[in-house]
């Protein structure tokens, strides 16, 4: 790969409560090259969410950016550089999609104003120009009769729509890299997959890169070329898209696929993973995943595993690189045999 | 969208039509008035007289036009109760606001302020400061209106910058490179509309009726001038003779009262149906 648009390196997020201090997104690295469509997949507190925020720092307080991480984008370190560069980044360079389109809408403007709003903040045109350039991207984004549907407001409109109206806030200015979180979990499996062509479709289109956050492999495995699995705060494995679904190294990954439904498996009951991710403020000694993993011996609970390369690209957080046969007898996992596990 | 909903409901247009009868007799009482309020033309002959053609609401006993004394007392009451709650509703927004927007220990300290201010019976507040005035000025009876009538809005306001500054929309907004002016200005203040209308036609009509006990009582809008509380207490000695003296100013005060609060209860409905 030739220089990447983004480098995210030793990345630290850390919430600072009365609780204690949250580690939720604790030294994670990776890069996204220019025109690439990048998948990071994770459950639910696994820090997704905060690495996507933490490129744009959009953390609030008690959330902070810890001295040591870097996020260079076009020759500039996010995570330093002043707020006013910040905000020329935010929209401009790199923007955003989020989950819930309702909420992600200001209830009291109607859509072409606040698909203008961006063009005005960045461009300073006038009104009228920024709402004709909002008609004009949301013709983009399929959005049938776009000039009638810009002066209709967020309610008025369907789940679909509306997502198509948050990715026309992020294409107009055409930024180098976009960052959807969840983009599609808020949706129904018909316009998910609507949505996901039409980001595919634009991604080709103006070689925008595409950050991927979701929970869902099905949306991995559709859209990106590369993914990243996190867990507790940690890039646990990374790899092309087809060497993870043919060969995922590290047992939270494999737990992630064995999770997925598949058709033509009929089983009366979904698998888990058992038990679940342990809170931020304390992480276990070792290896994070270590009580929930069925290969699990004495090294995984000592040493913190670091990426191990294990193919082309693919690197995974799992000591099973240096003892692969162990992965031959699995045991139930230690959650499991403490009966903490909800079977 | 919005303007049919409100409008569809007959008690709105009943309201506004009401509301704006008292406004326009208010604006044009010169012209609306048949005689001067304070003239006393005989003070012996044409005292105490009961509604006739030419008193459609009788006479006082200073003989003065009681007709003319309610429409210019609409002048006075709905004057000073607009721009009471203007006072009010400014401090309000921007105590509130400010509070929610900084958030942490200057929210907290804001707030304990607050509690101690609501802490004060508004009316024997506004009874201990006022009676202090011989002959009160006019506008001094605005600004303590206005001045002790922001309390509750502000806490309302406050909570509503507390819950909108964590909304994802205002996240959306940062996320396309928003400053934080411009986040207050477009983003949260709009959204506070609905509560500020609201709040500010209720607490108009709940001024309008203050200022009517306080001049009850004497210690409001001073005489010769009139407001319907005090054309009210001038009838109140002697009700049953002289009753058009106080039912008359009475109703004004009722309709334009039962007015404010229905169309306020109205835009309430029309803002809570559209979210």
């Amino acid at each position: 790969m030739t220089e990447p648009l983004l480098s995210i390196q030793d990345l630290r997020t850390y919430f600072h409560t009365s609780a204690g201090v949250a580690r939720s997104v604790d030294g994670v690295s990776f890069d996204v090259g220019a025109g690439e469509m990048l998948g990071i997949v994770g459950e639910s507190g696994c820090g997704k969410s905060v690495t996507a925020l933490s490129i744009l720092r959009l953390i609030q307080p008690p959330g902070r950016i810890e001295p040591g991480s870097h996020i260079i984008f076009e020759g500039k370190d996010l995570a330093t550089v002043s707020e006013e560069d910040i905000r020329g980044v935010r929209g401009n360079r790199i923007s955003m999609i989020f989950q819930e389109p309702m909420s992600a809408l200001n209830p009291v403007f109607n859509v072409g104003d606040q698909v203008a709003e961006v063009a005005r903040i960045h461009e300073g045109l006038s009104k009228k120009a920024a709402f004709a350039r909002a008609v004009e991207t949301l013709a983009l984004t399929g959005i049938p009769a776009p000039a009638e549907r810009a002066k209709e407001y967020p309610h008025q409109l369907s789940g679909g729509m509306r997502q198509r109206v948050l990715i026309a806030m992020a294409l107009m200015m055409k930024p180098a890299l976009i960052i959807a979180d969840e983009p599609t979990t808020a949706l129904d499996v018909t316009i998910q997959a609507q949505i996901l062509d039409l980001l595919r479709d634009l991604q080709s289109r103006f070689n925008t890169s595409v950050l991927m956050i979701t929970h869902d492999l099905g949306v991995i495995a559709e859209t990106t070329s590369r993914v990243i699995v996190m867990y507790a705060g940690e890039v646990v494995e990374e790899s092309p898209v087809e060497g993870l679904f043919a060969a995922a190294h590290h047992p939270y990954t494999e737990g992630l696929m064995h999770a997925m439904p598949q058709i033509g498996h009929e089983r009366d009951r979904l698998n888990v993973i058992p038990g679940t991710v342990p809170a931020p403020t304390d992480w276990p000694h070792g290896c994070r995943f270590r009580d929930r993993c069925p290969y699990s011996w004495e090294l995984c609970g000592r040493d913190h595993p670091p990426l191990y390369q294990i193919g082309v690209g693919h690197v995974s957080r799992c000591h099973l690189a240096i003892e692969p046969e162990r992965r031959n007898h699995p045991h139930p996992p230690l959650v499991v045999q403490q009966g903490v596990a909800v079977a | 969208m919005k303007r049919t909903t409100v409008w569809s409901r007959p008690s709105t247009r009943v309201a506004v039509v009401t509301l704006a009868i008292f406004f326009l007799g208010a604006l044009f009482a010169p012209v609306v008035a048949p005689y001067n309020p304070t003239a006393q033309p005989d003070i012996v002959a044409l005292k105490d007289l009961p509604p006739s053609v030419a008193h459609p609401f009788g006479t006082d006993p200073y003989s003065r036009d009681v007709l003319s004394r309610v429409v210019y007392g609409a002048r006075l009451s709905m004057g000073i109760g607009f721009l009471a709650t203007l006072i009010s509703v400014t401090l309000g927004v921007a105590y509130g606001a400010m509070s929610g927007l900084a958030g942490g220990f200057v929210d907290a300290v804001m707030m304990r302020v607050l509690d101690a201010f609501m802490a004060i019976p508004r009316l024997l507040l506004l009874i201990a400061l006022l009676a202090a005035w011989h002959s009160l000025p006019i506008t001094t009876l605005i600004l303590f209106l206005g001045f002790t009538g922001w309390f509750s809005l502000s806490r309302i306001v406050r909570g509503q910058v507390l819950a909108l500054k964590e909304s994802e929309f205002v996240m959306a907004a940062r996320a396309i490179g928003a400053n934080r002016g411009r986040i207050v200005v477009t983003h949260l203040l709009p959204n506070l509309y609905s509560v500020i209308v609201v709040a500010a036609t209720l607490g108009f009509a709940h001024v309008i009726v203050l200022e009517a006990g306080l001049s009850y009582l004497g210690i409001g809008v001073p005489q010769p001038l009139a407001s319907w509380g005090n054309i009210i207490q001038d009838g109140a000695e002697n009700v049953s003779g002289l009753w058009w003296l106080s039912l008359f100013p009475g109703l004004a005060l009722l309709a334009a009262v039962i007015a404010l609060n229905t169309l306020g209860e109205r835009i309430r409905e029309t803002f809570q149906s559209t979210r």
